[in-house]
């Protein structure tokens, strides 16, 4: 209470200022007055009695500021006498002030963008009341290693009754033809149970979503659109509530828009969901009466049981899977090893690119760390180079710490307009840098300058003022004063301790940068392993169009439903492609097949009953459906057995052909051709051929096993058309929509790219992280040369005099040279020393960017390990070549 | 002669409270005074301990100040003590006397330490 109230009266006075000297003023005043009165009354003379009352209480100056500490906050007082002196020294070395806040600009403001990305991405929760409790439910298959196959509407339901989930809600992201405007149009669809939103625990912004009353049988009436679709299909027209779309033919009616944030906490095909549908997949378009074992749905969304852990929850998942396995055993088999995975919704989303925001912010952290070492040597310079001026302030009274406290403050200050300047050009370029980042990276347009990120930026910003200060500030309070003003302000040769403060951060430059280039290194040894690699097709002039074909919930409205209609169709499509002009070859395939499209697709379960017992079943690939011309016209090579013809057709026997991956993974030792494969119950294809892996999750994705059958004998509802022609994308975009619209007016053609494109999309995670760790290593080498060049200029000009005696008295200039350039060398080594074991120590950490070659690539390690010694001695050179022609005449005259 | 002693952390503040205890509103010279006298010229107070710790009480709300005249009819600023300041005092006061009996305990009579 009383030291509460006395800091108040401490803040307050600290405000009063020059009002309350006064007051001091005349108080002190008055007491002299007094006591000289006293003393005359003793019979003094009054001039004498003026000098004894002041011998007696003191000197005023000092009691006034003894006093004046008591009364304000002297720290705070000192700190703005320290701003406004830094601001003055700094008002008299512009050149000084500008590249500092410069570099410190450049360090801050890469460390705040990339932190804002990770802090948005990864630390931020997702925008849904307690999305702690959103999780991911995943079915795998371990025995036979197959992950996320789906789940099955039994399973579903009795999940929902388990105890484990508050709510349970199947997602189920798939294309529809959206038609009703001028032409018709491919959407991205989620069908859900009808408690999705309630789960999520978010509203539409116009209208109503669809709700747990509103469940059916099959899907319900009313749909729920995207903020993007409503503005940019209806013009963000209020009316569009109770709008009938027809969405694969069947009308729904709109009920609600959802607000512009929101997004599908969850993977989709191929974009953002655009409209929501509600289902209770218990009626057509899925079997009316569900089978246990069909793994119809794809996956789930849950929110977990108030006060359930994730560990808690996956143990009661655990229990659950096994009791279902033990009252179910022909729907579960046990050497299927079905489980259940539980993953935070968070995780799920962006589990994907956390390693790459995690290594480029640890990179960037590196980037100022080492922009601190350089900075903390620029400084010490200025303060050597102040020395005189230092050494008289403190002959005047200023004490160590407080001369520390100058360097600090004029640091922290220096800093802090850099972070002020960062923020300031991050600001003015949010929306020119947030469109350099790659499309895979998730939440970007959550990214932005709150007042969190500000806050953190410019506290970052003191923190690194601190440390580029820590070290001149150790070292100023070390001053000895004597030295400089026995000197006469001449600079003479430093002391050895500054001399190894010097040498300290001149090493540590060297490591920093040892660690960013080697990191760099590797991340271009890992690019161009990723380019070098067989992709498994011939990219140039490679077209690729995606068609979709309609499914409506009601049979009866299927045109496709006959697998003989669906043949007509791709028959139909293929017959058009063959006779297209400027066209060398043309295919169609499913849009599985697709090289580096990466779209979502789950491995189907089958068995391969020629293989030995026990080995017999539970397995999973990637099924797809291609014309006979396929590997032909992307450039696969068959490596064994034959591919499809037109023969392979429905009155045909089943055929399939599988990849090398398919080969290595479940028939290493065996020839597989003429092996049967079985999927289903009783449905075999006979494997015909082998080609070689197409890398179809990314060029930098292996390639997963791969089953392909002749899509005259499967037809495929979601179509991709692969064209080889010398035309451009755009052209060919309106030649194959116009083809496909002969074929059928009502199929939606969409996602028309060259090969090249979807290859360089697929790397556009890598290309990023490579070309900012590059410039981080760039920068790095720069600094560490600067710093390096810096120093070892410093330390000849102090070695000046000795030199020009030792030429005197006969050294060769080479021996100078030697003494001048030896040191930094020296340096130099041990620094990329350092360094070297570092970066192995990094790198280890860096798996999962290093592709393709090893994390200890020795070439990276020589390379840098050549690199940086290089750039040191043309750093160190420049000064040494100067030392050489050191007149001695020059030298004596001062 | 005897011998000029510093003035112990700590207490100072509590012979300026017994001061004003005693002899009322003071001014900072009449402090300084009387603690000399009271201490027998023991004690020199300068202004650079006197003023910060009159300044000190007077934040903590112990004693109060005012500008009016003297006895002499010069300008002074007096001080008196607050409610708060004579609780603090009275104390203090039991504090101290307690350490000091405590502490004389330890030491033993005068002059075995010596």
């Amino acid at each position: 209470m009383k030291s509460i109230r006395a800091a108040l009266a401490r803040v307050a006075g600290f405000f009063a200022g020059k009002r309350s000297n006064a007051d001091l003023g005349a108080e002190l005043q008055s007491h002299q007055e007094m006591e000289t009165a006293e003393l005359v009354r003793r019979g003094m003379e009054p001039d004498a009695a003026r000098r004894e009352a002041l011998l007696r209480s003191g000197v005023l100056s000092q009691a006034a500021e003894a006093v004046r500490d008591q009364r304000g906050l002297p720290w705070l007082d000192g700190l703005m006498a320290d701003i406004r002196y830094a601001l003055r020294g700094l008002r008299h070395s512009p050149l000084f002030t500008i590249t500092v806040v410069l570099t410190l600009a450049l360090g801050i403001g890469a460390n705040t963008a990339i932190y804002g990305v990770v802090s948005a991405v990864l630390l931020r929760p997702l925008p849904f009341p307690e999305s702690d409790r959103l999780v991911r439910v995943y079915d795998d298959l371990a025995g036979g290693g197959a992950k996320d196959v789906g789940m099955s509407v039994p399973e579903w339901t009795d999940l929902r009754r388990a105890g484990i989930f508050e709510r349970l809600a199947v997602v189920f992201p798939v294309s529809a033809a959206l038609g009703g405007g001028d032409r018709i149009e491919r959407i991205e669809l989620l069908v859900t149970s009808p408690d999705y939103f309630e789960l999520l625990g978010t509203r539409a912004a116009l209208g109503r979503s669809y709700g747990a009353h509103d469940d059916t049988p099959g899907f319900g009436a009313g749909v729920v659109i995207s903020d993007g679709l409503w503005k940019r299909q209806f013009g963000s027209d209020p009316a569009v509530i109770g709008r009938t779309v027809r969405l694969d033919e069947d009308p729904y009616t709109i009920i609600g828009v959802m607000p512009p944030g929101f997004r599908h906490p969850g993977n989709t095909v191929n974009g953002d969901v655009e409209i929501w549908a509600s289902c209770g997949f218990l009626a057509d378009p899925f079997p009316n009466t569900p089978i246990r074992g069909a793994r119809v749905l794809p996956g789930a969304l849950a929110r977990l049981a108030p006060g359930l852990s994730a560990t808690q929850a996956q143990a009661k998942l655990d229990a659950f899977a096994a009791t279902q396995q033990r009252n179910f055993p022909a729907d579960f088999p046990a050497a299927q090893r079905w489980a259940l995975r539980l993953e935070s919704a968070q995780e799920s989303i962006t589990g994907k690119v956390r390693p790459t925001l995690v290594i480029l912010l640890a990179a960037v952290g590196f980037v100022l760390l080492l922009v601190c070492v350089n900075l903390a040597g620029v400084m010490m310079a200025r303060s050597s180079a102040r020395g005189a001026e230092f050494a008289l302030r403190q002959a005047l009274g200023a004490t160590p710490g407080r001369l520390a406290r100058q360097v600090l403050t004029e640091s922290s200050l220096l800093a802090l307009i850099g972070g002020v300047v960062a923020l300031v050009v991050l600001g003015l370029a949010r929306a020119p840098l947030l469109s350099l980042m790659p499309a895979d990276i998730p939440r970007t347009t959550e990214i932005g300058a709150d007042w969190r990120l500000v806050l953190v930026a410019l506290a970052g910003s003191v923190v690194t003022g601190l440390l580029v200060g820590l070290i001149p500030a150790i070292q100023t309070s070390r001053f000895e004063p004597h030295e400089q003003l026995k000197e006469g302000g001449r600079s003479g040769t430093a002391s050895v301790r500054q001399n190894r403060a010097r040498a300290v951060l001149v090493v540590a430059q060297v490591a920093l940068s040892v660690v960013l280039l080697a990191a760099a290194g590797l991340q271009m040894r890992s690019f161009a392993a990723v380019l070098n690699q067989n992709p498994g097709i011939e990219p140039e002039g490679l077209v690729m169009a995606q068609v979709w074909v309609p499914r409506p919930n009601n049979p009866a409205n299927n045109p496709y439903i006959k697998a003989e209609a669906r043949s007509t169709l791709v028959q139909g499509l293929l017959d058009h492609l063959g006779r297209l002009p400027d066209v060398q070859a043309a295919a169609l395939g499913s849009s599985i097949d697709v090289p580096f499209l990466n779209s979502v697709t789950r491995a189907f379960p089958f068995s391969l009953p020629d293989q030995p017992a026990g080995q017999d079943s539970n397995r999973a690939a990637q099924f797809g459906t291609v014309s006979p011309t396929f590997f032909q016209t992307l450039g696969t090579p068959l490596r064994q057995g034959r591919v499809f013809s037109d023969h392979d057709d429905l009155g045909a026997p089943l055929v399939a052909v599988v990849n090398e991956a398919f080969v290595r993974t479940f028939s290493p030792s065996q020839d597989v051709i003429g092996h049967r494969l079985r999927v289903g119950a009783a449905t075999d294809f006979q494997v015909v051929g082998v080609v070689a892996d197409v890398h179809t999750g990314g060029l930098d994705q292996p390639a997963p096993p791969h089953i392909y059958v002749p899509i005259l004998q499967r037809p495929s509802v979601a179509i991709a058309i692969f064209v080889r022609t010398r035309q451009s994308a755009r052209q060919m975009q309106a030649t194959i929509t116009s083809l496909v619209h002969t074929v059928d007016p009502e199929l939606p053609v969409f996602g028309v790219k060259t090969m090249d494109e979807l290859m360089s999309q697929s790397m556009a995670r890598r290309r990023f992280s490579l070309y900012l760790i590059a410039a981080f290593g760039v920068a790095a080498l720069c600094l560490a040369v600067l710093g390096i060049y810096g120093v070892m200029s410093l330390v000849v000009t102090q070695r000046r005099p000795e030199f020009a005696v030792r030429l005197a008295l006969g050294a060769r200039p080479s021996d100078i040279l030697k003494l001048a350039f030896g040191p930094g060398i020296r340096l130099a080594g041990i620094g990329t020393a350092i360094g070297l074991v570092l970066a192995i120590a990094v790198a280890s950490s860096m798996a999962a960017l290093v592709y393709g070659v090893s994390a200890r690539d020795p070439l990276t390690f020589i390379t840098v390990a050549v690199i940086l010694p290089a750039g040191a001695a043309v750093a160190c050179l420049v000064p040494a070549t100067r030392a050489m022609r050191v007149p001695l005449i020059e030298v004596l005259k001062r | 002669m005897a011998t000029k002693l510093e003035v112990q952390q700590g207490t100072l503040a509590l012979m300026i409270l017994k001061t004003f205890d005693v002899l009322g509103p003071l001014h900072g010279y009449g402090i300084g005074r009387r603690i000399e006298e009271t201490s027998r010229n023991r004690l020199t107070l300068n202004y650079g301990t006197l003023y910060p710790a009159l300044l000190k009480l007077e934040q903590e709300g112990l004693i109060t100040a005012k500008w009016s005249q003297s006895e002499n009819n010069r300008r002074a600023k007096f001080y008196s003590l607050t409610a708060a300041g004579r609780k603090q005092l009275a104390r203090e006061a039991r504090d101290w006397h307690r350490t000091a009996d405590l502490i004389a305990a330890f030491l033993g009579p005068r002059g075995e330490v010596s």
